[in-house]
């Protein structure tokens, strides 16, 4: 080779690193308690070269290994050995569900999702989940079930779970299902009755449907989550997504009570008022700081942002064409909870059950960020409500789920439920545990 | 020129790979016009293949190109052409990891911008032949087939 043949050819590496240089600088992700609360710090949002991806690796627990509680409380395992627990949800009789799932699985569309999906099996996204749910009967209240047995199986991707009315309706991730159930069974084997179809498939890309029955038990009301992060996958694909349905009970009749939330992983009705509330999750690749998870109530038609705009009328410019009238109806949401954090779980506490500090407010479940640098989430929290509204900063009530050095995760947390006991139960889909954290006084 | 001259040019195998791989680059500025104006996200995932594939062709080919060069097959180095296509493929890098962002901006302007500067200095390659050596002097043998 010539020597202007080498120094021709050495330029293309040179140049080559030059671009990676300039995908590579990607920021780190400022102090996450400046964006919780109702008014959280928003930064101007950016546009990357690469896109932003940092997970941990998931190793599990080991044997003896727990997660950090509170000062005050105590936390044990329930039970272990689950496949992938989502959900908890404690019946009237102290018997306590346990929904494993996990996503039904989509084609990739373009290069991105090949790799994009690789990152996110690295800490436990793509673990296998269930199809079912376990029962875990604790009769005594000591917080070592006694019984440990599937409920009911080969479901399709179920998440949200009610009991209303000698009825267990699921929501699988393209219907509600309701099953004939008494509390104190320990198996179901009719096969369910479809009450209404949720939007699915063919994408599919958030999956869960969170379910909750409104107070007289006459509605349930669900959780239907985007089916991209900003319209990726073409404005068709959003028809009667990221919004919550209202379902009639009796008929099956649904009708869409709130639209614009991205992804309402979880919903809850606030004990006293009866208002629905929700756990959304933000859209993703314009900062570290972009966009906060917020916790707030819905409105009857109201409209919180998605895809146009964020956090109010924040407008997104990915999103063609804009739509400035939807723009100027977006809501704020009530209490940021930073951005990222990924919260699946949300359970309104039952007065002062495990502390005093935590008499009036709503448990989180922070299942923790995959593009962000760095890592957030990866915790359950206690936001105070004041007046019937979130207020204050947040308190950490369970933690170590992460590893100190941010490399390895043992756990991470998803739904959150209150037992009759006033316990906090909380399903961890990458530990494979239920944990139960109560006073350490208590049972 | 001889027959025989024209028959070792003929036996380069690089331009075919660059033509390939230049071919798809080009049709990407076409796929992304089609995007920014109809709005269509099929076909912005249309051009993060199409760049995709332009690409490995591209490693295909400088795998080809050096090897011919290394076995002497093919002549020096032609300055102009390496030039416009090692800047069409990092130009096509970056736009790649541009059309990785989702909806608008994945094309809208960077990337489409992007799309028609590594067109045209493609198109330029394409014309001079798509070929980055230059033709190689006949070996002594051939004189005698002419």
């Amino acid at each position: 080779m010539s020597a202007r043949t080498s120094r021709l050819a050495g330029t293309l590496p040179a140049l080559i690193l030059a671009a990676g240089a300039l995908g590579a600088c990607s920021d780190k992700g400022g102090d996450p308690m400046r964006q919780y609360g109702p008014s959280p710090w928003l930064p101007e949002p950016t546009q990357y070269l690469l896109p932003p991806m940092s997970v941990p690796r998931a190793v599990g627990w080991k044997p003896g290994e727990t997660p950090a509680v509170a000062p005050g409380l105590k936390i044990r395992a329930m039970a272990s050995g689950l496949m992938h627990p989502r959900i908890v949800y404690p019946l009237p009789n102290g018997d306590i569900l346990v929904v494993e799932s996990n996503s039904p699985g989509s084609k990739p569309f373009r290069p991105k999702d090949y790799i994009q999906g690789k990152v996110k099996a690295r800490a436990g996204a793509a673990a296998k989940g269930g199809n079912r749910i376990t029962l875990l009967r604790d009769a005594d209240g000591d917080g070592i079930p006694e019984l440990k047995t599937v409920l009911v199986d080969r479901l399709h991707s179920p998440y949200g779970v009610a009991w209303v009315a000698g009825n267990l309706y699921v929501a699988d991730t393209d219907a509600i299902l309701a099953f004939p159930f008494t509390p104190g069974q320990t198996r179901i084997t009719v096969p369910g009755v479809k009450l209404a179809d949720l939007p699915a498939g063919p994408i599919n890309h958030h999956w869960t449907k969170a379910l909750v029955a409104s107070r007289d038990g006459s509605k349930l009301y669900v959780g239907v989550g985007s089916n991209s992060n900003i319209t990726e996958n073409g404005m068709d694909a959003e028809e009667g997504r990221a919004a919550i349905y209202e379902v009639d009970r009796a008929t099956g009749a649904k009708r869409i009570y709130a639209t614009g939330t991205r992804n309402p992983t979880n919903l809850a009705v606030q004990p006293g008022t009866g208002t629905l509330f929700a756990v959304v999750n933000e859209r993703d690749e314009i900062g570290p700081d972009l966009v906060p998870d917020y916790l707030t109530s819905i409105r009857d038609g109201g409209f919180y942002g998605w895809p146009w705009s964020y956090w109010g009328n924040h407008v997104d410019v990915r999103v063609h064409p804009q739509n400035p009238a939807m723009v100027a109806r977006a809501i704020r949401p009530d209490y940021g909870l930073s951005s990222h954090v990924a919260t699946l779980g949300l359970a309104f506490s039952q007065g002062e059950t495990l502390s005093p500090g935590f008499a009036a407010g709503a448990f989180v479940g922070e299942h923790g960020s995959w593009d962000r640098s760095p890592l957030n989430g990866y915790q359950v929290i206690f936001v105070p409500f004041v007046n019937g509204r979130p207020s204050g900063a947040p308190v950490p009530v369970v933690t170590g789920f992460l590893a100190s050095d941010h490399r390895t995760v043992r756990g991470r947390p998803v739904g959150v439920a209150l037992d009759r006991t006033g316990a906090l139960i909380i399903a961890d889909d990458v530990g494979n545990v239920v944990w139960r954290v109560s006073a350490a006084s208590a049972h | 020129m001889t027959g025989a001259a024209r028959e070792k040019e003929a036996k380069l195998l690089h331009p075919f790979f660059i033509s390939l791989g230049g071919t798809l680059l080009m049709a990407a500025l076409f796929t992304d016009f089609m995007y920014s104006s109809n709005g269509l996200m099929q076909w912005s995932n249309f051009s993060a293949w199409l760049i995709i594939g332009g690409l490995v062709l591209a490693l295909l080919s400088a795998i080809v190109l050096a090897t011919e060069v290394a076995l002497g097959r093919a002549g020096t180095i032609r300055r102009l052409d390496f030039i416009l296509l090692a800047a069409a493929v990092v130009l096509s890098v970056v736009n790649v990891l541009v059309h990785t962002r989702d909806a608008w901006t994945s094309v809208v302007p960077t990337g489409i911008m992007l799309s028609a500067i590594v067109a045209l200095l493609l198109l330029v390659a394409g014309i001079r032949g798509w070929t980055v050596t230059a033709p190689r002097a006949p070996v002594r043998q051939s004189e005698s087939w002419a």
